[in-house]
């Protein structure tokens, strides 16, 4: 743990930069998983990340929740920073509590759904509103309800999530976490679990929602990086190589290591 | 030739006459309640046993690692006698009996409950553990990124998942236990085993009374393994998992 460095320059707080990474980095031992990585994403801004296997984007998602501590750099969500505090110019990890609060802020949404099983649809739904955020049951349930209207299940609100597909599961991933009404979405590669003809019916959810949330995506999906997304990070060996929007990568593609990729997920 | 003395035999294995006699019938409430009491104090024990070995604190890790150590790696018997009769005479604690309204708890009986509830804490620690990691990881990262704190995660997300698991184990824990209750005699606790010594010890006729014990225990174990099929039942029935061995098959199934 490298936290011994002098204070940050106090934050400009813009309050439409909604994710503010500075040199960020972190090792799985001696694997050197993100390269300082800096990163600021904006309000309702759409960021889909791609990048071989590896590369270290879902670990950079998962840094931005604190699922994954840094090594280094700091990560601002809202202004706050995430998972440390500052004392005396060092910084100390925040308490549990805290953490969990900043998280409840941020949805996120992984690659294997990751339901609860033992829960319903709707008490998926409505397990952290009401035990998190306090929300009294009947008005998690109708938000619950209209979620669940929103994203095509409002008929599978009693099952368990083993009687649903897998795109069907994902949908309900993404009311749950949408339930605890997040200021940014995060989605670890939310369709590669999926059989292909159910990778449509999650990214129809995820456009609508791209219209009025900030998202950041770890994914391959070229067509839904190209409908939705504002920019497009690529990432190889814990490093942001290349920054661009979808129609310049499609187009104008400038580093040989994304053309090499690219090459090799556009058939 | 032996002669095998058929009225002793009847007349402790027919309850309703053995039951006149207050050793049995109260053994018998003694050790149904000891073996409850102790399980469910060594349940508690071994979740907390359990979370303290995972925890990120390293003191607490020792101390869970110590506990799991010591119980599992001395004999139930030995503990047994440390506890009543090593606690009584350097007076650490005494034992005093517990005077409850209509009954009486001995200390023998007090020290014999907390003995087992000790020794089962540490074997439920690591049935309980062993629960808890067979739970996907994603679900703490699910449970964490929706705000729970690691508490609400368990209590809400991870624990009623690892009930499951853990039930089985623990409804064999518990057959097991009711049959250590018999160690309890050692310090002299009236439970049943301790009932039939005491007839025996006036009509001396161990064969007879002994397998008749021995009935009574195949008896409580059996009733209990009726319930335990009922309890993992209804448990898969929400979900269907696996089927559960019958009863039957659990009986006389190699352990």
């Amino acid at each position: 743990m490298d936290h011994g460095r002098s204070i940050p320059k106090a934050q400009t707080l813009d309050s439409n930069v909604i994710v503010k990474a500075e040199k960020v980095n972190k090792s799985f031992g001696r694997l050197h998983v993100l390269h300082d990585i800096s990163l600021e994403v904006r309000k309702n801004e759409v960021v889909v990340i791609i990048g071989p296997s590896g590369s270290g984007k879902s670990t950079l998602l998962r840094c931005i929740n604190h699922l994954e501590k840094i090594d280094s750099g700091h990560i601002y969500v809202n202004g706050h920073m995430i998972g440390y505090y500052e004392k005396h110019g060092k910084l100390y990890e925040d308490s549990e509590r805290n953490i969990a609060r900043q998280r409840a802020e941020i949805g996120m949404v992984f690659q294997r759904f990751n339901l609860f099983p033992h829960l319903t649809v709707l008490e998926n739904i409505i397990e952290a509103p009401i035990n998190v955020r306090k929300t009294p049951r009947e008005q998690a349930i109708a938000e619950a309800e209209r979620l669940l209207a929103r994203v095509g299940l409002s008929d599978k609100r009693d099952n368990y999530p083993s009687q649903l597909s897998g795109g069907q599961q994902q949908r309900v991933a993404i009311a749950r976490a949408l339930a605890m009404k997040p200021s940014l979405m995060l989605f670890d590669e939310p369709t590669s679990a999926l059989d292909p003809e159910m990778i449509g019916e999650v990214l129809d959810v995820m456009k609508e929602l791209a219209r009025e949330i900030t998202m950041i995506v770890v994914s391959h999906e070229m067509g839904f990086a190209r409908a939705a997304a504002n920019r497009i990070l690529f990432m190889d060996e814990g490093r942001i190589i290349e920054e661009t929007t979808p129609e310049e990568l499609y187009t104008n593609p400038k580093e040989e290591r994304t053309k090499a990729f690219l090459s090799k997920i556009l058939h | 030739m032996y002669h095998f003395d058929w009225q002793i035999f009847w007349q402790y294995l027919w309850p309703p006459t053995a039951f006149q006699n207050p050793l049995i019938r109260n053994g018998l409430i003694a050790t149904i309640v000891m073996s409850v009491i102790a399980q469910a104090v060594g349940v508690i024990l071994g979740l907390f046993a359990a979370l303290a070995k995972m925890s990120k604190f390293a003191p607490l890790r020792s101390i869970a690692d110590a506990y799991i150590w010591y119980f599992r790696g001395t004999p139930l018997l030995v503990q047994m006698a440390l506890l009543y009769f090593g606690f009584g005479v350097t007076h650490i604690y005494d034992f005093p009996d517990l005077h409850l309204g209509v009954t009486t708890i001995t200390g023998a009986i007090q020290a014999a409950v907390a003995a087992l509830a000790i020794n089962e804490g540490a074997y439920m620690a690591e049935i309980v553990r062993a629960g808890i990691e067979s739970i996907d990881p994603g679900q703490m990262e699910a449970a964490k990124s929706l705000g729970m704190t690691f508490g609400l995660a368990m209590r809400r997300i991870i624990l009623p998942q690892a009930t499951k698991v853990i039930i089985p184990p623990l409804g064999n824990e518990f057959n097991n236990m009711m049959k250590t209750t018999s160690l309890a005699v050692t310090v002299g606790a009236t439970e049943l085993w301790f009932g039939f010594t005491q007839v025996n010890a006036g009509v001396f006729k161990p064969f007879e009374l002994f397998i008749v014990a021995s009935l009574y225990y195949l008896a409580l174990t059996t009733i209990w393994a009726v319930i335990q099929s009922r309890i993992e039942a209804s448990l898969g029935e929400r979900k269907a998992i696996e089927k559960s061995p019958s009863w039957l098959s659990r009986l006389f199934a190699a352990r």
